[in-house]
């Protein structure tokens, strides 16, 4: 190719990038949502005379174009593809790869969020389980940058630190560490929870501590619906999916889930197969979202219940206590305020009491209400 | 509005480069002209007539000055224009600095203006000013069309960060220009370069020097990547600016002077300050240093006029002591060279070259310290004062996650790749003209990904 040739090309090539993407900037539809982020992407800003002077609308035109922009989850990836494989970046928005997993960095413990979380506690002990003879319960359950982010050279939260915090402030609850009792292949590839084929010592050894014995069998079957963990969105690159396996017996068959999403009791399921498939995948477990769902084991051999407080680490787990309770009832006070509990559950007498909560929920614990 | 945007890239700059093609060429300089205020106006609203009035002021001047040539009239419009608009960039930019001082001195506490100052002030002030010299001086005459005037201080590629283009030096093209592929190829070149050095290493450097200045980790490596990076950041970012400026320049028909020509390889400062920001240095030479005298002085005075015009620069990079500072460090280090080094850097490249890169780094550092005080601490970090540690974990970690990074803006800072290019050129041109198109197309798409990217903010409560 000679250069007059070259020139004239380039220039061609140019003018189609850069109008092309520009026409579709302008004529394309605007999205409402954007799955990869779980968030509502902006739309385009309101003019006022105010707002154009005080740069209020430039401000927002530019997020609006940043997220209307065509082919944008394919740019990200572009951009988290260079950050990793062009400038050798070790992470990209937070994002890191080690060891066949991605995961996101910690960042500092959040003291103030630490303390809001123990004061939600508090309030919940103090107002329905204080006077109750209860037996109550305290898990965390660490990110899973506990097993790779230090040991791959990456910063790690203070973990020890973080939970020894926690600890002082919930000295009415016996804790029961399981930290060296879960791996990193414990967790997803793509995404921060944990794996439900791997939890049934775990829920044995939680349970043990609470002076109950679970050693059900459970049979292993794969959600026909490829799991791409959020961090796949996050970093909009093509990664290899998980896979979802959910486990089923006899007794989890024989469980009567009571779902109570809309404030009132209604059916439930333990594994929501059409939510697995409409949003995400996680949502298999205990429908995903929602204030507070019963298990309800007719063939238990004890009248014992359990109450979990929980975030969605505890939609895996909690069928897996119901085998040795006649009743288990798991309860996320982010879809519901605490105060308004005492309408809604009877808190039984003599029950066990079990706070299963995430590093990162209790390091951002802003949603718990 | 910032050229590394997509409002610039993807809305502002097709469409005026629509109209620019379908206007008839009289009307060319209308188009640019309202487009650079729509460009400004996007920015800063509120100081687009400031920038008006200036413009309107400085034609008025330069057709008075053109007027009473030869009679003293001539002089005090001018200095008219001068005043104005140095009082002006003097109140804008440097009141607060003022009057923090003096409240630091008398004991006083005037209250402080609190001004926004304006987006580009300093360089389309020092572009009116060469204008009106210029014409007092009969380097060029008169602009009596006030659009073509307006359409050069106002022209969007260079007004808000440079480089400072003189009239006499766009003169002719502000009238008369071409209009090729080859100038549109050029300039298209030139422009996606520009964005990559400033979104794909500029701002990772930024980003770099955030997380250090975050850190409570720190280290003498840390410290020192810190400044390289620094050093690296200003560079790619400001010349990037430049390249861009110069890019679209030629996309329209102009013709920019270079702004920056590999300064980290200079053997000197004095090299490197011909080699940095040039259109400023230029400037200060012409309408500052030659005018008090320049060299045809004596002794004393050409050490006070270097310091005058040293002290000028820095504060020219904002009002604030240690800008004085960086000015004054370059203003007598250049004096010392002169009188002691010159002639020992020349025969000792090497050792020239570490010495200048040493005592560069350092002058950015005083550039970016937050005071005086952090003057001493950032300096000290770098010689290890406070007891702080060789090596920290967060040091490793940062060279791990920006050490690619940091060498290619290294090796990006040097000649290096463009020699390659050019040698490749000499022996495939064919394969090399393929190869720019594919890598120039691959730039623009990587940096249109880190623009969208800018607003990647996922809902923190997905994860539980």
């Amino acid at each position: 190719m000679t250069t007059k040739t070259k020139n004239i090309v380039q220039t061609a090539v140019f003018a189609v990038l850069l109008f092309a993407l520009a026409f579709a900037c302008w004529f394309g539809r605007d999205k409402d949502f954007s799955n990869d982020e779980r968030r509502v992407l902006a739309s385009f800003p309101e003019i006022t005379w105010e707002r154009l002077l005080n740069v209020e609308f430039m401000k927002d035109f530019d997020t609006y174009s940043q997220d209307q922009f065509p082919l944008r989850d394919t740019f990200r990836g572009v951009k988290t593809a260079a950050q990793f494989y062009v400038f050798g970046r070790a992470e990209t928005n937070d994002l890191y790869m080690a060891e066949g997993h991605i995961s996101k960095l910690d960042g500092e413990a959040s003291y103030p969020m630490l303390d809001h979380a123990a004061e939600r506690f508090q309030y919940l002990y103090d107002t329905y389980l204080a006077d109750k003879n209860m037996n109550i319960y305290f898990s965390v359950v660490p990110d899973k940058n506990y097993f790779m982010a230090e040991s791959n050279g990456y910063p790690a939260l203070d973990y020890a630190k973080l939970t020894g915090y926690m600890l002082d402030k919930t000295q009415y609850m016996e804790y029961i560490d399981i930290y060296d009792k879960l791996y990193l292949d414990d967790y997803y590839c793509t995404d921060s929870h944990w794996r439900q084929e791997n939890l049934p010592r775990i829920a044995a050894y939680i349970a043990d501590k609470m002076g109950v014995k679970l050693d059900a069998e459970y049979t292993e079957n794969v959600l026909n619906i490829p799991f791409e963990g959020v961090y796949v969105g996050q970093s909009a690159l093509p990664l290899k999916p998980d896979t979802i396996v959910y486990l089923t017996n006899e007794i989890l068959e024989n469980c009567i889930v009571t779902s109570y999403d809309t404030g009132t009791a209604k059916p439930g399921v333990m594994y929501d197969f059409e939510k697995a498939e409409k949003g995400d995948a996680y949502d298999l477990y205990l429908s995903g979202a929602n204030p507070f769902v019963t298990i309800e084991n007719p063939n238990a051999e004890t009248d014992r219940e359990l109450y979990i407080f929980r975030d969605s680490f505890g939609s895996s787990i909690a069928p897996l206590f119901a085998e040795g309770y006649a009743k288990v009832t798991v309860i996320d006070i982010r879809y519901v305020q605490s105060a308004f509990l005492g309408s809604l559950i009877d808190f039984t007498n003599g029950s066990d009491v079990l706070f299963l909560y995430s590093t990162g929920m209790l390091n951002s614990s802003l949603g718990l209400r | 509005m910032l050229f590394s945007s997509i409002p610039f890239l993807y809305y502002f700059l097709p469409c005026v480069l629509i109209l620019y093609i379908i206007a008839p060429k009289k009307l060319k300089n209308s188009v640019l002209l309202l487009s650079s205020l729509f460009f400004y106006w996007w920015g800063e609203p509120r100081y687009v007539i400031l920038m008006v009035i200036n413009i309107v002021f400085g034609y008025v001047c330069g057709l008075l000055i053109e007027k009473f040539r030869g009679r003293a009239a001539s002089k005090w419009f001018l200095t008219l224009s001068v005043v104005v608009s140095i009082g002006l960039l003097g109140y804008f930019k440097y009141a607060d600095f003022l009057i923090d001082n003096f409240n630091a001195v008398t004991g006083l506490s005037v209250p402080l203006l609190k001004i926004a100052l304006p987006i580009g002030i300093s360089f389309y002030t020092f572009q009116l000013l060469s204008y009106t010299i210029d014409v007092y001086r009969g380097d060029v005459p008169a602009q009596k069309n006030p659009i073509t005037l307006a359409a050069y201080v106002a022209l969007f590629p260079q007004l808000i960060a440079g480089p400072i283009v003189r009239y006499s030096d766009v003169a002719l093209q502000l009238n008369e220009r071409t209009h090729s592929f080859e100038y549109i190829s050029l300039g298209i070149r030139r422009f996606i370069i520009g964005l990559a050095k400033k979104v794909l290493i500029g701002d990772a450097m930024f980003a770099l020097c955030d997380v250090f200045r975050a850190s409570g980790d720190k280290s003498v490596l840390f410290y020192w990547m810190y400044a390289i990076a620094f050093c690296l950041h200003v560079y790619f970012d400001f010349s990037g600016y430049s390249d861009m400026a110069i890019g679209l320049g030629k996309i329209f028909g102009f013709d920019f002077l270079e702004n920056f020509n590999y300064p980290f390889i200079s053997k000197s400062a004095s090299e490197f300050w011909r080699r940095w920001h040039m259109s400023l240095g230029s400037w200060f030479r012409d309408y500052v240093y030659i005018p008090m005298g320049g060299n045809r002085v004596g002794k004393y005075r050409l050490v006070l006029n270097l310091l005058v015009v040293w002290m000028l620069t820095g504060l020219w990079h904002g009002a604030a002591w240690n800008f004085v500072i960086w000015g004054l460090y370059f203003g007598i280090l250049l004096m010392i060279e002169k009188r002691f080094l010159a002639k020992f850097l020349e025969k000792n490249p090497v050792i020239g070259h570490i010495y200048t890169l040493f005592l560069v780094i350092i002058s950015f550092v005083i550039f970016n310290a937050a005071d005086m005080r952090g003057i001493f601490s950032d300096i000290g970090g770098l010689f290890g004062a406070g007891g702080i540690p060789l090596i920290s974990k967060e040091t490793v970690y940062c060279l791990k996650d920006y050490g690619v990074l940091l060498i290619m803006g290294i090796v990006g800072a040097t000649p290096l790749m463009k020699n390659i290019a050019l040698k490749l050129r000499e022996k495939k041109e064919s394969v090399m003209n393929v190869a720019e198109i594919v890598f120039l197309a691959v730039l623009l798409i990587m940096v249109t990904a880190y623009f969208v990217d800018g607003s990647f903010s996922p809902f923190l409560y997905f994860r539980f």
